[in-house]
């Protein structure tokens, strides 16, 4: 099967086309965002990052921008700085120039004023939008695709419906020859054995309860120790029975391909088929670190319930403007409001209902992602306003 | 008719997707479409287990395919499956702990 991409100079395939201007800095970014504002065809990569952290942050934050900003669905880049913050705008710019597309640097500091800077930084991203506004879609197999994957505002009915199809989905793109990504280092704590009897081998394996473990040093040293306090009361009372029950629905999401490998936050997978991720369970550090390890999609998996109805879910806070987000929900308010009838791309509620079987929704939605892939708008590519710069995820502390 | 989902062919526990009463029979329903019909006889809130099979104390209950925990208790298919007639194979008596 195939869908209808951008081809990089790095071989790689991007299915959306953006000019994307990166903020190296939180100092940055009103700069890289008015600048894209202005140009479109350009969109802002605004984030979290600040001088104040340590060499691991600091590492961390590196590895994500310049894996945002490598992402294949961003045709060339400007990277936007004041020039003294760490890493460096020129620091930024060096990585992601190893993925080949056109990357430029623009810092205060070697600007003739504000007004220079912001003129300069216009003409530049019209330069690359002109140029991206050549490039031609053309068909590729579907193995050049990833996917990243999230569940969120889970209830009793996320296992077997969204996290069911969205395995489904998983399952059938790692047939093709395709890559996916899952993550939430938390939910896997007292029940890593569960995924790490799917790793391919005992490396792999021994990584992930090294990973899992880690996790749960950190949550320890604030004092709290959540082995053995799970489900919780409120899972207990949606139908949860024991800490495997929960895990495995989250899990469900992962489908049932065989683990290949472990990643860091943020770091690129090795080979094709299905990977994990450390990560946090926060929407936005979960999204950028995905995107940056090559995601092209975003699925957000809701469970229902009041988390499918306020304006602005966590899922599309921190969001990555040119990472498009399918959005899954699992069950349906009663009545339905206008707002949610119109902010997901995929009802699996059907499931619930009993007019859909998970297999009926699972070749629909996968038939989505092929068409999201081939430049089909999703619900949130469709809605402009409010957004939140890009959390990045940080374990020391800020100084 | 009120229906509850196996998700894999080998489970022994099946999830409601309705509220459902005690003495009512149901559809019990694959990923695939219905597979049959059995009468709960227990209530089991939506969102809740029902077993499709009879099970021995002791046995592996299976959801996903996978064993979710271990019987506490004989149970009859038909009855409803939760912590009072099953703990976790991976932290027994994690129930207690709250």
């Amino acid at each position: 099967m195939e869908f209808l991409g951008f081809e990089r100079p790095n071989g790689s395939v991007g299915i959306r086309n953006y000019v994307a201007v990166i903020s190296s800095g939180r100092c940055a970014n009103e700069m890289a965002a008015t600048i894209a504002d202005a140009v479109p065809g350009a969109v802002p990569v605004i984030h979290t990052h600040v001088c104040v952290r340590f060499k691991d942050d600091n590492e961390k934050a590196l590895r994500v921008i310049t894996g945002i900003g490598s992402s294949p669905n961003v045709a060339a880049a400007i990277v936007v700085g004041v020039g003294c913050e760490n890493p460096s705008p020129a620091t930024i710019a060096g990585e992601i120039a190893k993925s080949k597309k056109p990357v430029e640097v623009l810092t205060m500091m070697e600007s003739d004023g504000f007004q220079s800077f912001m003129d300069q930084g216009f003409s530049i991203a019209r330069r690359m939008v002109a140029e991206a506004s050549r490039m031609q879609r053309k068909p590729f197999p579907l193995s050049y695709l990833t996917l990243g994957v999230k569940c969120g505002g889970s209830s009793a009915v996320s296992g077997i419906a969204g996290n069911a199809v969205t395995g489904k989905v998983l399952d059938r793109l790692i047939a093709e020859g395709g890559t996916a990504i899952f993550s939430e280092t938390t939910e896997v704590i007292g029940a890593e054995h569960l995924l790490a009897k799917r790793a391919v081998n005992e490396e792999v394996a021994r990584r992930l309860r090294e990973m899992v473990d880690r996790q749960e040093a950190i949550i320890k040293a604030s004092g709290e120790d959540i082995r053995g306090t799970q489900p919780t009361r409120g899972n207990i009372a949606e139908g949860l029975t024991t800490i495997e029950d929960k895990s495995l629905g989250a899990m469900a999401k992962s489908g049932t391909s065989p683990l290949q490998g472990v990643l860091e936050y943020g770091e690129k997978p090795p080979g094709k088929g299905l990977y994990f991720m450390d990560s946090t369970a926060m929407t936005s550090e979960l999204i950028s670190s995905e995107a940056a390890a090559g995601a092209h999609i975003h699925i957000y998996n809701v469970g229902g319930g009041i988390s499918s109805s306020f304006r602005c879910p966590p899922g599309w806070m921190g969001e990555i403007p040119f990472i498009p987000q399918i959005a899954v929900v699992s069950r349906q308010s009663k009545p339905r409001d206008s707002q949610e009838k119109d902010f997901f791309d995929i009802y699996a509620d059907t499931i619930v209902e009993g007019t859909e079987s998970v297999d009926e929704v699972a070749d629909r939605f996968f038939n989505e992602v092929v068409a999201v892939a081939s430049g089909k708008l999703t619900k949130r590519e469709m809605r402009k306003g409010y957004r939140e710069p890009i959390v990045l995820y940080t374990t020391g502390p800020i100084v | 008719m009120k229906r509850a989902i196996r998700i894999n062919p080998d489970d022994n526990a099946a999830t409601a997707l309705n509220d459902i009463e005690a003495g009512e029979t149901i559809s019990l329903v694959s990923k695939s479409g219905p597979i049959g019909e059995m009468t709960a006889k227990q209530a089991v809130p939506f969102g809740h287990k029902l077993a499709v099979t009879d099970i021995k104390k002791g046995d592996k209950i299976l959801k996903y395919g996978e064993v979710i925990g271990l019987a506490t208790q004989q149970i009859s298919k038909g009855d409803y499956v939760h912590t009072h007639n099953v703990e976790s194979a991976l932290l027994p008596g994690a129930k207690e702990a709250k």
